[in-house]
């Protein structure tokens, strides 16, 4: 059994140890947040928060992550359902399209922003390698330099 | 007169046909020649009133509009919902929810795409025939960036028809005539004595009542909510991570299946190896062969058919392309250019004799596409469940409820099954390009659920699957001709294009009939060039049939036609000796709505001032849809020969526009879908089969190669156009034009670019040696 804790609630799984995280959190846990798009962590649209890093669920597997703390799109808005700032400036820039691979984007943005309040266009492109066939990266970068105003007006 | 109604549903094409037959009796002939909108009476359902086929308004206010359209990211749900609310007077705001209805109400029907009829231009007694054969059918789908041209209108007048209906209630309740009632923030007031009544307070008096026959509509000076920059109503959810898409279904006993095509299509399973040591791996529950070309796998979980499908071992019979190669492919494309008798596609004057006499001016090139593939972020998937009474019901995130319920029957009569009723839910797509127009992924979720009676199953294909098993663009090659005249315009121009025929291979899948070559106008859109001012024109094509299956894919033909036509008419400007946007100013002449958008893009781009060495702009133009669209992309090419497309300008007139920031945002993504076309996709066949599998061999433009877009909208008195699918559609054409603008060199074939690895995830576009 391994217990670890998802948008702040213990949980234990047994006997999926080689299962990925992605799908643990997608068929055990009911949180479809994260989704499945390429399964070889290229796309990102799996992509949780693990201790605060971003990371592609598709290629961790359970096993691994006893004690770990697991932020999931779900988890990101206040206790009240208040959405997260970075969730906010992604409304208020009209991101999404088809929005399927938007939790993976908005989930390393957070993790972006939290490390570095107030990226460049550069350490954006270094930062953000999700992809949206959608093509809503114009609005992904406004959103998050909007984010970034809003940190530091805070 | 009213009427007190209380049923489940509408009586749907009963009612319909013989309200229609009844009035057109009544009315006559006349009747014939009048536009009408189907699906205005109302009724009671519990606590719902509906006022009509596209609007429902519960007691406490809330409005619920139902679209019939798939919102896969276009934001049709919004769009439509805003002409609603205009039409009702209430304001764009959270009492507003859409919902994508699951009756097939023959209003829905998507009979704008085959009939090419406008709604509020509709009359006439073959397109009164045609919108009721289509309604009865239950032709719903959403395609052919066809969305607000088809249900702009009828949803106006059905905003229009509930807020009569709702004054009507509220002339009742006060008992004063309707003439001294006005509408507002979801209320209908009585100005004189100051009494108001709610929306929600009035909807199930209102709902009984007759709708009004010809209801007002709103002048455009009016508008309060067409043409203003709405907020999509799906983004919150979308934005929380809801479970909105296919691929989130979860029900009670669901089970979850994966599934293996063939390598090469075509080929059937001979045998499957290893099936007993497959059926004892973990959680697998079934192995199965789906109508003999495919084996399926369900399971207790997808993760655990996943890793069981791993472990498949299964024989599949050869065929006759075993051996195909995309170098076969392209010989045979290029044979076909020169076939004797290709389709005659359209004919004016005499071009072979023009072009056959004026031979020292004769500028002539050939182009060539790839196939590429659709690669929706969402991965194909269906959930289907036959029930015990015989009953079928799926969900699926799909271009329209008559890809599920005709999918649900094949796949049912696969296994023996002929469902007694079919519903249909249709979810949020995410992503679609013409994809999941197809019933392929539904008929083999159908076939699983009709082997597990009683259970849902959700069927989701691996992306390795989506990458290499699925339907993809056609691989296309054109040879284009042009005499020039003495002031190097065109005098006569030729174009033929070699191609598999898109919609002859989609109807072979979901069709019951196949329309021929006469059918085909995706394979040749974009070529004929109309809007050219060109004295002579001949257009030809040939259908090359492969054992590749063709799908619907984001633009179909104008996504190859138009980029070759328009690097070819760049190759004429500059054999002319003419700048590439004055070349085309004098082309279009005639045409002062094109004439606009060019000169709009132009503008955007400061055409004509000077770049640095290695950097060049091109310009291309494109008709489609019913919309223009003109884009200036510019690139810089490194010493190494590394491509960045630095920036996209593009304008567009789209007609009346009814939600600007969502046109913005179509042009947007669709330019940088196209620009992954052009500069990184290519499916290559090898042996029969695909080679691409996933992302690190199909790559996308990401964030950091991705261009700088800037959009803007070209005013219009015309009605709206479409939007889905214009923004890819000049790309590729004014990124080789720029590129050639920058080098000198004519690249005549997608790819444009080779795409470098260059790290984990980063790629890079290098000019092709």
């Amino acid at each position: 059994m391994v217990s670890f804790t998802v948008n702040h609630t213990p949980v234990d799984i047994s006997g999926a140890d080689d299962k990925p995280l992605l799908w643990a959190l997608r068929e055990d846990l009911g949180l479809p947040g994260a989704k499945y798009g390429c399964g070889i962590a290229q796309c990102g649209a799996c992509r949780v928060l693990i201790d605060g890093e971003s990371v592609p669920s598709c290629s961790v597997m359970v096993g691994n992550l006893a004690g770990a703390s697991i932020l999931t799109i779900e988890g990101l808005p206040g206790p009240d359902g208040t959405l997260s700032l970075v969730q906010r400036a992604w409304i208020d820039e009209q991101v999404p399209q088809c929005g399927f691979c938007q939790p993976g984007f908005i989930v390393a943005a957070t993790a972006l922003l939290a490390q570095n309040p107030n990226p460049t266009d550069a350490e954006i492109d270094e930062a953000i390698t999700n992809i949206c066939r959608c093509g809503t990266y114009p609005r992904i970068r406004r959103a998050i330099h909007r984010a970034a105003a809003t940190i530091s007006q805070s | 007169m009213s009427r007190i109604i209380s049923r489940r549903g509408f009586l749907l094409t009963g009612a319909a046909i013989g309200g229609t037959a009844l009035v057109a009796a009544v009315g006559g002939v006349g009747y014939l020649a009048t536009v009408d909108v189907d699906g205005l009476d109302g009724f009671l359902d519990g606590d719902r009133a509906v006022l009509n086929a596209f609007l429902t308004i519960h007691d406490d206010g809330r409005v619920v509009v139902q679209v019939p359209r798939a919102e896969m990211g276009q934001g049709i749900h919004t769009g439509l919902a805003m002409v609603v609310a205009e039409e009702l007077d209430i304001p764009f705001d959270d009492r507003i929810s859409v919902e994508f209805p699951t009756e097939a109400h023959p209003a829905y029907a998507t009979w704008f795409n085959v009939l090419q009829v406008r709604p509020e231009e509709a009359s006439g007694p073959v397109v009164w025939a045609g919108r009721r054969v289509l309604g009865l059918l239950g032709f719903i789908s959403t395609g052919a960036s066809s969305s607000t041209m088809s249900l702009w209108h009828p949803m106006r007048v059905a905003g229009a028809s509930a807020r009569q209906m709702l004054i009507g209630a509220g002339a009742a309740r006060l008992g004063v005539a309707s003439s001294e009632l006005s509408t507002g923030d979801g209320f209908v007031r009585h100005e004189a004595s100051g009494r108001s009544l709610s929306y929600g307070e009035l909807a199930r008096e209102a709902a009984i009542l007759s709708p009004a026959a010809d209801p007002a509509l709103k002048p455009a000076t009016d508008w309060q909510v067409i043409g203003t920059r709405q907020a999509r109503v799906d983004v919150p959810a979308k934005v929380r991570g809801e479970p909105v898409f296919g691929m989130d279904v979860a029900m009670p006993g669901m089970l979850h299946a994966t599934i293996r095509h063939a390598p090469v299509f075509g080929a059937q399973v001979a045998r499957i190896v290893n099936e007993a040591d497959v059926r004892t791996q973990p959680g697998v529950l079934d192995v199965t062969i789906i109508n003999g070309r495919q084996v399926a796998i369900v399971a207790d979980s997808w993760w655990r058919a996943e890793q069981a499908a791993w472990q498949l071992d299964v024989e599949w019979t050869g065929t006759a392309d075993d051996g195909a190669s995309s170098a076969d492919f392209s010989r045979s494309l290029r044979a076909a250019l020169d076939v004797t008798a290709p389709y005659e596609n359209l004919d004016e004057g005499d071009a072979a004799t023009v072009i056959g006499s004026n031979t020292a001016s004769v500028v002539e090139a050939s182009y060539e596409v790839p196939f590429v593939a659709h690669a929706c972020m969402e991965p194909i998937n269906a959930t289907v469940i036959v029930r015990e009474d015989g009953s079928a019901e799926g969900w699926v995130p799909s271009q329209g409820p008559v890809n599920i319920r005709v999918g649900i029957g094949t796949g049912a009569g696969w296994a023996g099954v002929e469902p007694t009723s079919i519903t249909c839910n249709v979810l949020m797509n995410g992503g679609a390009f013409g994809r999941r127009s197809d019933q392929d992924v539904v008929a083999q979720a159908a076939f699983l659920a009709a082997r597990h009676r009683g259970r849902p199953v959700k069927l989701i294909w691996s992306r390795e699957e989506d990458v290499s098993r699925g339907l993809f663009r056609s691989h296309a090659a054109a040879r284009l001709r042009a005499a020039l005249g003495p002031d190097g315009l065109p005098l006569a121009y030729e174009a033929i294009v070699a191609a598999q025929s898109i919609i002859q291979s989609v109807a072979s899948r979901n069709l019951p009939f196949n329309p021929g070559p006469d059918g085909d106008r995706l394979t040749v859109e974009g070529l004929d060039k109309l809007h050219y001012a060109i004295p002579s024109r001949r257009v030809r094509s040939q259908n090359v049939p492969s054992h590749m299956p063709i799908g619907l894919w984001r633009s179909n033909g104008f996504s190859f036609n138009t980029f070759f036509t328009e690097s070819f008419i760049d190759e004429c400007a500059l054999a002319a000796g003419a700048d590439p946007l004055d070349y085309r100013r004098a082309l279009l002449r005639e045409n002062p709505r094109h004439l606009a958008v060019l000169d709009r893009v132009a503008v955007m781009a400061g055409w004509g001032t000077p770049m640095a060495p290695g950097r060049g702009r091109g310009i291309a133009i494109e008709e489609c849809y019913q919309s223009v669209v003109a884009q200036v992309a510019e690139v810089t090419i490194a010493e190494d020969g590394e491509i960045t497309v630095d920036q996209i300008f593009c304008a567009i007139d789209v007609g009346l526009v009814v939600n600007p920031d969502a046109v913005a945002a179509q042009m947007e993504g669709g330019i940088i879908f196209g620009v992954t076309t052009a500069l990184m996709s290519a499916i290559t066949i090898d042996a029969g089969a695909v080679v691409e599998s996933n992302f690190h061999d199909f790559p996308m433009q990401r964030l950091h190669n991705a261009p700088e877009v800037v959009v803007e909208i070209v005013e219009s008195d015309l009605p709206p156009g479409g939007a889905g699918e214009p923004g890819i559609v000049p790309v590729a054409g004014a990124i080789a034009n720029a590129i050639h603008n920058a080098t000198g060199r004519r690249l005549r074939s997608l790819p444009l670019a080779v795409t470098e690895t260059i790290g984990e995830r980063r790629t890079r576009s290098v000019l092709r040696a």
